[in-house]
């Protein structure tokens, strides 16, 4: 389950950013490494949103830095709906 | 319902560029229908194509994009009068040719909506025929 989400984020992510999955390591800077601009992170978060059917607020935006944060994060509210 | 004069109260684009000429329905932050009537007299028309005018695919995208401005600014975070808004991305699908006479009629909601951006669904109709649909994201930058 922890995978599952692991690997349907990278894959999210990389159909938004239009990189293939393998180069979104977990760990990868998505501003200075993978070139994610601001408008792709929100509609990141509005794709993890939808998929998880969770609502995650403005703020956290800012923590949307590698695809292992959006995994802490989106773990976190789905934990918090649950 | 908002008429040309409310409009260019809340777009910052001008003639020859306002894609909207009435706002039909309004419930902030939550759908808009706009209308812009299409005219055999649009300059555009003159070039795309000779003989055969059809209403170029980029212009409709600009109408939903300036029907989504009036949705974002109507929402409880009212934009700055001076603000400029930039196009983040656009996936639009074109289902029929939108020719003179026809009425292109938008319906806006929003899929998200944050303080400085939003992405939003994107509609348009002819009569009951979708012309055009898909999602927008722009930005919100105040001058």
């Amino acid at each position: 389950m922890m995978q599952d989400i692991e690997n349907d984020i990278r894959n999210l992510v990389a159909e938004i950013i239009e990189k293939d999955p393998s180069e979104i390591k977990s760990d990868a800077r998505f501003v200075e490494d993978l070139g994610v601009d601001s408008m792709m992170a929100l509609e990141i978060l509005a794709g993890v949103e939808k998929k998880y059917k969770i609502a995650i607020p403005e703020e956290k935006l800012a923590d949307f830095k590698t695809l292992d944060s959006i995994v802490v994060i989106a773990r976190e509210y789905l934990s918090k709906n649950a | 319902m908002l008429n040309y004069e409310d409009i260019i109260k809340i777009l910052p684009q001008r003639y020859p560029f306002l894609m909207i000429d009435r706002v039909l329905e309004l419930e902030p932050g939550k759908r808009v229908v706009a209308v812009k009537n299409v005219s055999f007299n649009e300059e555009f028309f003159s070039g795309h194509f000779p003989g055969e005018p059809i209403m170029p695919g980029v212009l409709i995208i600009e109408a939903m994009a300036q029907a989504a401005i009036v949705l974002f600014y109507s929402g409880e975070k009212a934009a700055a009068k001076k603000t400029k808004y930039y196009l983040g991305s656009v996936k639009v699908r074109f289902l029929h040719p939108v020719i003179p006479g026809d009425q292109l009629k938008i319906t806006i909601e929003p899929i998200k909506v944050i303080s400085a951006a939003a992405i939003v669904k994107a509609i348009g109709a002819v009569g009951d025929k979708e012309v055009a649909a898909g999602e927008i994201s722009f930005m919100a930058k105040a001058a």
